[in-house]
């Protein structure tokens, strides 16, 4: 496995420095690499990721690296250890998405979504269900800042058709 | 960036990953939220995508019995099978509250196809008068079959056909009484006037009574039956019946083995019966390998740990996809425990679950998915029409068995408050 650095700069100029393997995580980044268009002396400017949110997403690629090389390496590691690892890997994400606010997970999911690295949007996508799950249709439009369209009487036709999920 | 700025970028196909993550109550409570989410949340792609990630977490569906109320739960099927142990609450789905409270004294077959539960016969109308129903645990939507042909209580099993999508109840009326009396008939779930249909069937048969012998695999209803066939003077054998729900065609299998809870063992048909022998708990286990050919596999399993389930007090509940022999306490108490045991990596696991109500018989299906679709059914009455029809709650009701809650129902504006509002909580501080 290289261990070849290169280097990412934000949308607000802040540069970080990463492992090529942890880089590759993301699809568009790998691509680049694939077809050798990073210049290695170069930053690779992501305009459209803050400097705040590219190090959460460079401290989960970070973490996933070791992962991945595991899998390659202990293929004849038992099922249960890998049960136990991927318990870990959990606990961890569980950690990493407690403390942020739904703000953060938005752009985050966006900034996933942009670099597309699929794992970390399966996560930011499950953990704000889990937010959200248990709202109501008011707060869901506060949170998506989304206009109420429906008609009095249409808003009360569509509650009546889903009340059993309002009780 | 601000949020408003954020947020307004979000890509539609983003927002559709986020929903088909949430629990199908949220979805369809999300429906409300502008035109653009009702249409987005009834999309069939949406609709579809909801099914495949529900099909990666099946649930532990619990039909609780106490007199003559149904409590529906349902619980998260473990992942890791080599957790020794852990503990979850269980989802209230909702209650089902006969009118009249006395009326405790009927004797019905309950059984899940697909999402949706067949009762044989329940007192909706009149506490002394039952009729067969199909209901949706989760929504409380259902249907009042018409009356079945046979006064004397066919038997009656629950199929779904998942390329026609249609539900269909298949009742059987041999009995051992009227054993030369063979009269089969269907009905198909739909909107509109429904009707039972007589249909062809060339071997007379005596279903079971019991709903264990049963089960519903891909469109094909299997049951253990006694064939009754007229070389002189009857011979009685046990054969399988293979019925397929949608070309509505018998076929029967003659085998020899058939003990045991019906399971569906990754798609096959299996059983799995359990027992002492020489002291030592012995769990059995038959495969239907190929149907053609009646070939049979046996597995036999001895090596767990012995006095924590015991057939006494626990019942075989099935299995799951993933290969889960899943056992429960017959009746719940304190505390309330489900097995899961592995046989291919020997692992038994115990899932402790709270939330559920004391002293109930229970009832339990593996691999309970949400489906969108079926919450969606149109040949179920929406509960909201509520004329006559079932006393649903929805809400976790409190402890202490206070009757009034049965002459609740949804009608009532301001329901006197018997529900606990903070009941989750209080009871995960037990």
């Amino acid at each position: 496995m290289s261990s070849n650095m290169i280097m990412l700069k934000s949308s607000d100029g802040a540069s970080f420095e990463i492992e090529e393997a942890a880089a590759r995580k993301s699809k568009i980044i790998a691509n680049m690499i694939e077809v050798e268009c990073v210049d290695e002396d170069k930053a690779i400017p992501l305009q459209n990721v803050t400097g705040n949110i590219l190090a959460l997403v460079i401290e989960y690629c970070n973490k996933h690296i070791v992962d991945d090389d595991d899998d390659v390496a202990t293929e004849e590691a038992s099922e249960e250890e890998e049960e136990a690892k991927k318990k870990k890997v959990d606990d961890w994400e569980a950690e990493f998405m407690n403390s942020m606010s739904l703000e953060t997970m938005f752009e985050l999911l966006l900034a996933a979504n942009y670099l597309n690295i699929k794992s970390l949007i399966d996560l930011v996508c499950q953990t704000i269900a889990n937010n959200i799950k248990d709202k109501t249709p008011e707060e869901v439009r506060k949170i998506f800042s989304i206009e109420n369209d429906f008609t009095p009487e249409e808003e009360e036709e569509i509650r009546k058709e889903n009340a059993w999920a309002f009780g | 960036m601000n949020r408003e700025q954020s947020l307004d970028s979000i890509p539609i196909d983003l927002i559709i990953e986020i929903h088909s993550r949430l629990p199908a109550k949220s979805v369809a409570r999300f429906r409300s939220v502008s035109k653009l989410w009702c249409s987005m949340l009834r999309n069939p792609y949406f609709t579809e995508l909801f099914l495949t990630r529900s099909w990666t977490r099946p649930r532990l569906l619990l039909a609780l019995k106490r007199n003559s109320e149904w409590t529906f739960f349902s619980t998260p099927q473990p992942q890791n099978p080599y957790e020794k142990s852990s503990f979850v609450i269980a989802d209230f789905h909702m209650k089902y509250l006969p009118k009249d409270p006395d009326s405790c004294f009927y004797n019905s077959l309950m059984t899940l196809t697909s999402g949706l539960i067949y009762f044989s016969s329940l007192p909706i109308n009149k506490y002394d008068y039952t009729e067969p129903v199909i209901c949706n645990p989760r929504t409380g939507q259902y249907a009042i079959l018409p009356p079945k042909l046979s006064r004397r209580e066919p038997y009656s099993f629950f199929g779904f056909d998942p390329i026609s999508k249609k539900f269909k109840v298949l009742s059987v009326a041999t009995s051992y009484y009227n054993r030369y009396y063979d009269r089969v008939n269907i009905l198909t779930l739909e909107t509109g006037k429904m009707r039972w249909r007589k249909i062809e069937c060339s071997l007379a048969h005596i279903p079971p009574i019991d709903t264990s012998k049963w089960i519903c695999i891909n469109g094909v209803l299997y049951y253990v039956a006694v064939a009754l066939r007229p070389t002189g003077n009857y011979d009685e054998s046990y054969v399988i019946v293979c019925f397929d729900v949608g070309s509505e065609k018998f076929k029967f299998i003659d085998i020899e083995c058939l003990d045991g809870k019906l399971i569906n063992y990754k798609g096959k048909l299996g059983g799995i019966s359990w027992g002492y022998k020489d002291n030592i708990l012995e769990l059995s286990m038959w495969i239907l390998e190929d149907v053609e050919k009646k070939k049979l596999s046996k597995h036999v399993y001895t090596s767990w740990e012995n006095g924590l389930v015991d057939p006494e007090n626990h019942f075989i509940v099935g299995i799951t996809s993933t290969g889960e022999i899943v056992l429960s306490l017959k009746v719940t108490s304190k505390p309330f425990c489900v097995f899961y045991f592995n046989p291919e990596r020997n692992t038994l696991q115990s899932v402790k679950i709270q939330g559920l109500e004391n002293d109930s018989q229970v009832y339990a299906f593996v691999d309970d998915v949400e489906d969108l679709n079926v919450n969606d059914v149109k040949e179920l009455k929406s509960i909201s029409v509520f004329k006559g029809g079932l006393n649903i709650l929805w809400k976790r009701p409190s402890r202490s068995r206070d009757l009034s809650i049965a002459a609740l129902s949804l009608k009532d504006k301001q329901p006197k408050t018997c529900f606990l509002k903070n009941k989750y909580e209080s009871l995960a501080l037990e």
